[in-house]
């Protein structure tokens, strides 16, 4: 995949300079530009990072799947975590010689990185239970905490929400839940004297599944673009952003479904044929659950809801890595220290040598780590605007003056958003900010 | 008269468009009696979008009928009756924005033909793929 949407940079000031606080990046978005600055170092840790991020979420989206589909309502799902070699092995749908629609010139199979690490972990070569038991490993419990963000905000758009209180849902989950149980009493007595609690569950593996294929996609993109940039094909900033908003559009279609599988018997408990797609379904409600929203961790701070320090709104929550101060979340077990965790292992060298350059090298590479993160994800929302602006609004280099004020509004209401003091957009400007 | 699918076959630019009805399997029901009012995107504006995208679509075949869903609603309207309404919804369930009357404007596409009369019912020609959102 190459980057290929037009050159969009609007030249005759046709419309007044915004007022807005953020109005330098309002006019580097109407340039083409991303909310990060477009800065040779800004771009090495954003590559940087994607590609550590990219290994885990290898492993992440495949036992998502095996979790949603396999495991399922296992009632002492112990297991979990234990992927099964098929899983592992499952051909990624845009990496590899067999896929249709070719994103990463890689292996389709797990990253040879991932199946390092899960040898080896930390520790040395010992069997995967006590890997498991010593908590060295890759930190699912990360992942799951992303498929709860979007599972508990709900509403953000697409209609994936709506269909699990559906009554086609309802019927297909009731199907695939006595299958599943089939011989088995005491589940099946409990299904029948329980059976919102088994619902509930079901719809939660769905979400296992959504993430899951959205993951999918992710993973490879951002391992393509590690290689793109190793190649010196990928020189800038907007050029990454547009690497994603190609990535974006490319596979908006893709469906999206929960389907589980007893053996070889599979029972579909959203079919594609319902017509969810990975854009609308999938890709937008995660960007607004886990990039903006969220909800407070334990263990970082307490807020007093009476008096007014959590919304009451659920649209307001304020706390995802677009908000994060990530000195606090850096504390052990808290979902986002374990993804830096992940990260941590698989960062490329050129990573580790601004780390060791700067604050207290080693000591605090996990924070260091974890702003760079910010500073990405920052990217990959400027992409998204960039991409909803595209296939919502107008391009950037329309001459008509109301299509550019539309244009605008949407941006400034984007930077809306960032208006309050949580968030890290003024800081991700200057590169001091580590 | 013609109907929606063979007008827009004798126009020779939704070449794409048509194959993809086909591809969707909404042949049969574009030539039922309707009346729609079909936004016709010429193949220029399928071009304009990323690569890949119309092949993950057309690969996907329930998809993509929900993206053409979009672009027709329910009865026979011309553009004087269209602009009466800043919204209008779309048999994908997605109100579709009336956003200029002139220059006429469907969503962020600008309409290039208007108001072409069919059996079963009107095509506005337009130059942009709109999406719901």
């Amino acid at each position: 995949m190459t980057a290929t949407i037009a050159p969009e940079r609007s030249q005759a000031p046709l419309i007044p300079p915004s007022t807005h606080r953020y109005a330098e990046v309002i006019h580097r978005l109407e340039a083409g530009g991303s909310m990060l600055p477009d800065t040779p170092e800004n771009l090495k840790q954003i590559i940087g990072i994607y590609k550590a991020y990219a290994v885990p979420m290898d492993f992440y989206w495949r036992d998502l799947l095996y979790i949603a589909e396999r495991v399922f309502l296992n009632p002492l799902p112990a297991f979990k975590y234990f992927i099964s070699k098929e899983y592992l092995d499952r051909p990624n749908s845009y990496a590899g010689s067999q896929s249709q629609l070719r994103i990463w010139r890689g292996t389709e199979k797990a990253h040879p990185e991932l199946l390092e690490f899960m040898a080896r972990g930390e520790t040395g070569r010992m069997p995967k239970l006590l890997h498991h038991l010593w908590h060295d490993r890759v930190n699912m419990e990360f992942a799951e905490a992303c498929m709860q963000a979007m599972l508990w905000h709900q509403g953000m758009g697409g209609r994936f929400n709506d269909y699990l209180e559906s009554d086609a849902y309802r019927a297909n989950a009731d199907r695939a839940i006595k299958a599943y149980f089939k011989g088995n009493p005491l589940m099946l007595g409990l299904y029948a004297v329980f059976p919102e609690m088994f619902l509930e569950q079901v719809r939660q593996l769905s979400y296992y599944a959504n993430l899951g294929l959205f993951w999918e996609v992710m993973a490879p993109v951002f391992f393509e673009m590690s290689d793109l940039y190793d190649e010196g094909k990928l020189t800038s900033v907007p050029e990454a952003m547009d690497f994603l908003v190609n990535g974006i559009f490319a596979v908006a279609g893709r469906p999206i479904y929960h389907h589980l599988y007893i053996g070889e018997t599979c029972y579909e408990i959203i079919p594609k044929s319902e017509g969810f797609t990975w854009l609308y379904e999938a890709a937008l409600p995660y960007v607004e659950a886990v990039f903006y929203r969220t909800s407070p961790f334990r263990g970082t701070k307490s807020y007093n809801a009476q008096a007014g320090q959590v919304p009451a709104d659920q649209a307001d929550f304020h706390y995802g890595i677009l908000y994060a101060d990530v000195y606090p979340v850096g504390s052990a077990g808290i979902p986002p220290t374990l993804l830096m965790q992940d990260m941590l292992h698989f960062l490329p060298p050129y990573l580790r040598e601004i780390y060791q350059r700067h604050r207290r090298a080693e000591e605090d590479e996990l924070v260091q780590l974890g702003i760079t993160f910010q500073r990405s994800m920052y990217n990959v929302t400027s992409a998204v605007i960039q991409a909803l602006r595209c296939a919502l609004l107008y391009p950037l280099d329309d001459t008509d003056p109301e299509h550019l004020m539309a244009n605008r509004r949407f941006f400034e209401a984007q930077m809306d958003r960032f208006l309050r003091p949580e968030a890290r957009l003024a800081d991700i400007q200057s590169q001091d900010y580590r | 008269m013609a109907t929606i699918l063979e007008t827009a076959a004798g126009a020779g630019c939704f070449t794409t468009l048509l194959a993809a009805v086909d591809a969707a399997g909404l042949r049969s029901a574009l030539e039922g009696p309707g009346p729609f009012t079909v936004f016709a995107p010429v193949d220029d504006a399928f071009a304009a979008l990323p690569p890949g995208t119309v092949q993950t679509l057309v690969d996907n075949p329930p998809q993509l009928a929900r993206i053409l869903k979009y672009h027709v609603i329910a009865g026979a309207y011309q553009r004087d009756s269209l602009v009466q309404q800043p919204e209008w919804t779309s048999l994908e369930g997605a109100p579709v924005a009336i956003r200029r009357a002139d220059p006429f404007e469907v969503k962020n596409a600008t309409v290039v033909n208007a108001d072409i009369a069919c059996d079963n019912g009107v095509v506005h020609v337009i130059d942009r793929v709109i999406l719901p959102g």
